[in-house]
């Protein structure tokens, strides 16, 4: 270490950070040499606790690791459970999933580029992106009376099905948010500060990305194209038609834009599964609630669903009991964060901040 | 070719390789220049007798999967962080959490509980009714103590 160097402690709490992330820096004037997280301060050990619990009492630890998008975590979830269970769910309840899913893959990316909005010194389009926000979460108040930590699906179905005004409520939605979507999107993309603080900062290599475990939106701006929802389609991923947005820049900007045209695509799975939603039951009779803690699981089972982080795994081993032997969580951002202390080497301390904000963090994941 | 001991097909229809402990660094060269150039993640699962560490690892080009699978006794495997850097702050999850050592990583220290922790929960003889407090020394880095100090 050379000695003209200083040490700077950033977080664990700090207006910037979107949880409880602490950075150790090493700073030489005003540009970082070295950076290490240190991460931890949200950490209840959810795979222990779902040791602990029957197989359809773990899904509210998932509920609350990416807290922002609980419905993605629930499908992957339920994804390996399902199968190590055998109870598949029908048909009506696989679309209600994907609607939900992509619901909540909106307004989690609503979060995150209202934060990214905050961290670069923009107010405004903060509101914007969390009035937006709202409406979906009093979508899923209708459907299970809960905003975030909704608990809303259960093993071979969802705990209660889609009733008229759900549909209505949704389809509202889908007329009134693409036009909010683009003002939103103007706010960012017409101004100045905003681009010259993303454009070419923060430049991530495909090469690097992919040995890194990087994946998702970043991955994606990075220039491959791998969403698994193509890639090993779950649900009924493989039945409705959207594109895949990837961008060849790598760059902060680019990690914005392929992330604004996920939500566009979002908007179409929605309008596709609302005209495939078909009649019928909407949970399976083999776990209804009186039969729920008695199933029995075995073999090993590692689900990869597409959340709106990146790959979310979920690896549950059983040994045959009413409990999951061992589960293990594949966390995308716990993942896409080991790339900070890379992409901010050499960098100003300023651009470190607008360079872990794009990463999208959430802290209920990365530290479970 | 390197040795391996079994290969059989998992629930989940992806192919599950279980190699021993000596083959596994050049095994996964071999697999690393084979194109998996993704390595999904490390865990470790407690079998009682004996501890598994499983890789997941996906080639992002063909698409496709592969669990490898080793059986240690006494809890030291070789680090592959070498081959893949993503598996750096998993093997520390995975040191921390289920106590394997990983020999040869660069940074082997725990990642999400303080470095004075007693013990590695989620292995299955794990104490849960031995609460341990955590409070910060004069340096501001945490350390832990039995009795509940002033900070509780």
């Amino acid at each position: 270490m050379n000695d003209q160097w200083i040490e700077l402690n950033i977080g664990p709490q700090h207006p910037s950070m979107h949880g409880v992330l602490r950075l150790k820096a090493k700073l030489d004037g005003e540009i970082i040499r070295e950076l290490e997280p240190v991460i931890g301060y949200l950490h209840r050990n959810a795979e222990k606790l779902c040791e602990m619990g029957f197989y359809c009492d773990n899904l509210v630890y998932f509920d609350r690791m990416d807290y922002v998008g609980a419905m993605n975590m629930e499908v992957g979830y339920l994804e390996a459970a399902e199968k190590i269970l055998n109870v598949p769910p029908p048909d009506r309840a696989k679309w209600i999933r994907v609607i939900i899913a992509e619901l909540s893959r909106i307004a989690a990316h609503l979060v995150w580029a209202g934060a990214y909005g905050l961290d670069l010194g923009m107010l405004t389009p903060f509101f914007y992106c969390f009035a937006e926000r709202e409406k979906i979460l009093t979508i899923f108040t209708e459907a299970c009376g809960s905003r975030q930590e909704t608990n809303y699906m259960s093993i071979g179905g969802v705990y209660q099905d889609f009733n008229d005004k759900i549909i209505q409520e949704i389809k509202d939605f889908l007329e009134t948010f693409p036009k909010r979507l683009e003002e939103i999107y103007n706010l960012y993309v017409k101004n100045d500060v905003f681009l010259s603080r993303t454009k070419g900062i923060g430049i991530l290599s495909k090469e690097v990305a992919i040995s890194y475990g990087v994946t998702g939106p970043m991955l994606r701006a990075s220039g491959v194209e791998y969403d698994i929802r193509r890639a090993e389609p779950y649900l009924f991923y493989d039945k409705v038609n959207f594109e895949i947005p990837i961008s060849h820049k790598g760059d902060n900007l680019a990690r914005f834009l392929v992330r604004f045209e996920e939500m566009r695509q979002s908007l179409r799975i929605i309008k596709q599964g609302l005209e495939k939603l078909p009649e019928g039951p909407y949970f399976n009779p083999k776990a209804k609630k009186s039969m729920m803690i008695r199933l029995r699981g075995d073999g090993e089972y590692y689900a990869r669903t597409e959340s709106s982080k990146g790959e979310f795994g979920v690896y549950i081993v059983a040994d045959g009991g009413v409990k999951p032997y061992r589960v293990r969580v594949r966390s995308p951002t716990f993942k896409n964060l080991s790339i900070l202390p890379v992409l901010s080497k050499d960098v100003m301390l300023a651009d470190m901040i607008a360079i872990s904000g794009s990463i999208d963090l959430v802290f209920g994941e990365i530290d479970r | 070719m390197v040795d391996i001991i079994s290969e059989s097909k998992g629930k989940d229809g992806r192919k599950i390789v279980l190699v021993s402990v000596e083959n596994l660094i050049p095994f996964m060269k071999e697999m690393r220049t084979n194109g998996f150039d993704h390595l999904s993640l490390v865990t470790a699962v407690d079998k009682k007798d004996s501890i598994d560490v499983v890789y997941h690892l996906h080639s992002m080009e063909r698409n496709e999967y592969v669990v490898v699978k080793v059986n240690t006794k006494n809890s030291v495997v070789p680090s592959v962080t070498g081959i893949w850097p993503s598996a750096n702050w998993d093997e520390r999850e995975q040191y921390d959490l289920v106590g394997v050592k990983f020999e040869g990583h660069p940074n082997l220290k725990r990642i999400f509980l303080p470095e004075s922790w007693v013990g590695h929960p989620l292995r299955k003889d794990y104490d849960l009714s031995k609460v341990q407090y955590i409070n910060m020394d004069e340096d501001g880095e945490d350390y832990v103590t039995f009795d509940a100090g002033d900070g509780w």
